[in-house]
């Protein structure tokens, strides 16, 4: 059983893990602050002398990596109806570890093909239509995004019909495009397996490049995850176990940064309770959400700006907030930063929930559900620098609990909180898929409950 | 006629599914695609499914007698949509009580319906009068 080295590279750590396979054991972790506005090389050179001494006594099998190095990757999604392609493309992004930096729907126009032109973004994901559906939005932004020639390459997810016509609109415009299957083949049926595959191998392929991480590759052993997809590989297998070693079951998890806040939840089953209909797109049971405007520095004053009418949201804090303003790291107040933690929680959760409609008519009462019904998941793990660092790391994700104000949205009623205290999910989804019962039992030794 | 493809549901607060799966199960049968929203479906819901599934023809039923509040706006809501060539048909108990139906007829047909049909319609009817209006062979 091979020795591996990890990294995780490009949040405000750079984490590196030694993990034996064979005793099933962590034999060393280190972190070091980010150097991935300069050099990364530099930070995990520094990683790797404080792991030194175990360095010179093991013999490394395989180095492998996770990053979110220069925005992590950043995507704009392209759809026909908002709450249908549009939302299914977005949902194929995000769990392939992306960001979605714009999303449009219906046909581009001329302003939203200028912003296109200057996002700088790493793959665009062009989608429209049910297959057999409308073919002429998706025909119109097909030609308008080949003729900006832009400098990443495209994934065409949409109606299959139009396919072969698609990918001449991109050819005659020597444009890299790759095609997949439609991210919704019919009215509210998802598919994003065969889109989200397909992102990584770009992201592993070309973007890796792209990013300057190349000379990095050298080192590494082939596998590179986007960071949130590594850590989305570590929960499933967490969740769901393998064949001979059982998960902890349903749950949710919490990763709060200094810009964005990314919630995850993995079900077993799809839950419709109480006879309601369900309306829209069925969501993934793997789903993961990212809120862009959530996090304790970068957004910070956002967070605070939603949360305004809160006792905490006082003059203390305003003078906080103006302090990491002026300085983004030296800023250091724990409990205000716990404060804005369970924020970004509390936020971020109420829009990765689903919702449950009443409606009143002269039949009585009927209701309907609308995204994931999460008000039976217990178990809650918290990722990230403001929960490891908090003192009162459960009190924030206290937040995670349905809101009697807000009964209608689907959080759960009741939890037991877990903490990543060691920052192992990341760099353990590396390896999720090659050896599955070492790591799933890894996991549930390092990923520990708190009372 | 594998290729054209219908979106129906009941409309509103309504929840009479029987209906709705009867007028499934016989378009199926005529060899129409159908996009089934099932029941309690607002007219964005119509309106956004018939875009992405470029429907032929959105069917709109309702049994429970508020048909009239629920469809006020639609067909100028499908124009605002892009929708111009999508039929739109509605049947059921469109309105409490029972009213005479030319009115009724009259008042759905301003709101854009290209058919009415008044309660206990048989859905073969309907499906011919599609086949009609569509051009398509019997």
């Amino acid at each position: 059983m091979p020795i591996y080295l990890l990294f995780d590279v490009g949040s405000t750590y750079t984490k590196g893990l030694i993990v034996d396979t064979q005793s099933e054991t962590i034999l060393a972790i280190a972190n070091d602050m980010t150097t991935s506005s300069t050099d990364i090389s530099i930070g995990i050179e520094k990683v790797k002398a404080k792991m030194r001494n175990i360095l010179d006594k093991v013999y490394i099998d395989q180095t492998l990596m996770c990053s979110s190095a220069k925005g992590g990757l950043k995507m704009i999604a392209v759809g026909l109806v908002p709450d249908l392609t549009l939302k299914a493309a977005t949902l194929a992004c995000y769990s392939a570890g992306a960001k979605v930096i714009h999303a449009y729907a219906f046909q581009l126009n001329q302003n939203e093909l200028d912003e296109i032109n200057s996002a700088q973004a790493d793959i665009l994901l062009l989608s429209g239509g049910t297959d057999g559906g409308n073919t002429e939005v998706v025909l119109h932004n097909a030609k308008q995004i080949a003729s900006l020639h832009p400098s990443f390459p495209i994934i065409y997810a949409g109606n299959k019909a139009v396919q072969d016509e698609i990918k001449a609109i991109f050819k005659n415009e020597n444009c890299e495009l790759l095609c997949c299957e439609n991210v919704m083949p019919t009215y509210g049926v998802l598919q994003v397996d065969e889109c989200r595959s397909v992102i990584r191998d770009l992201f592993l392929k070309s973007i890796i490049k792209a990013k300057g991480l190349s000379k990095l590759a050298e080192v590494l052993d082939e596998l590179i995850l986007p960071t949130p997809s590594s850590v989305l590989e570590a929960l499933i297998l967490l969740s769901k176990g393998t064949k001979t070693e059982e998960g902890l079951g349903d749950l949710m998890a919490i990763d709060i940064g200094g810009a964005t806040t990314d919630v995850y939840s993995i079900n077993k089953t799809f839950i419709l309770k109480d006879n309601a209909g369900y309306k829209g797109l069925q969501e993934p049971l793997d789903k993961r959400s990212v809120e862009g405007d959530l996090g304790v520095r970068f957004s910070a004053h956002n967070v605070a700006e939603l949360m305004k009418n809160e006792i905490e949201n006082d003059e203390l804090m305003s003078a906080y907030l103006e302090s990491i303003k002026r300085d983004l790291y030296s800023s250091n107040d724990p409990k205000l930063d716990s404060i804005l933690a369970s924020w970004c929680t509390q936020i971020a959760c109420e829009r990765h929930a689903g919702r449950l409609e009443i409606s009143y008519s002269p039949m009585g009462i009927s209701t309907y559900q609308s995204g994931k019904d999460l008000r039976d998941v217990s178990k809650v793990i918290g990722i990230g620098g403001p929960l490891i660092h908090s003192k009162d790391p459960k009190r924030i994700l206290n937040k995670v609990l349905r809101n009697p104000k807000t009964p209608e949205i689907l959080l759960p009623d009741k939890i037991e909180a877990y903490l990543d205290q060691k920052y192992v999910i990341s760099c353990l989804g590396l390896l999720a898929s090659r050896h599955p019962n070492e790591v799933l039992r890894i996991l549930k030794r390092n990923v520990e409950k708190i009372k | 006629m594998g290729n054209t493809t219908v979106v129906i549901g009941v409309i509103g607060a309504d929840v009479h599914a029987v209906g709705n799966r009867i007028i499934d199960y016989a378009l199926r049968q005529a060899d129409f695609n159908v996009v089934n929203l099932g029941v309690m479906v607002s007219q964005k819901e119509f309106v956004d499914a018939a875009i992405e599934t470029k429907a032929s023809a959105i069917f709109v039923s309702s049994l429970y007698g508020q048909g009239e509040l629920d469809c006020r706006g639609f067909g100028d809501y499908c124009k605002e949509a892009g929708l111009n060539n999508v039929l739109l048909y509605v049947g059921g108990n469109l309105v409490i009580g029972k009213s005479e139906f030319a009115p009724v007829e009259a008042k759905f047909k301003a709101m854009g319906f290209h058919r009415v049909y008044p309660p206990g319609s048989d859905i073969a009817i309907g499906i011919e009068d599609l086949k009609a209006d569509l051009g398509l062979g019997k």
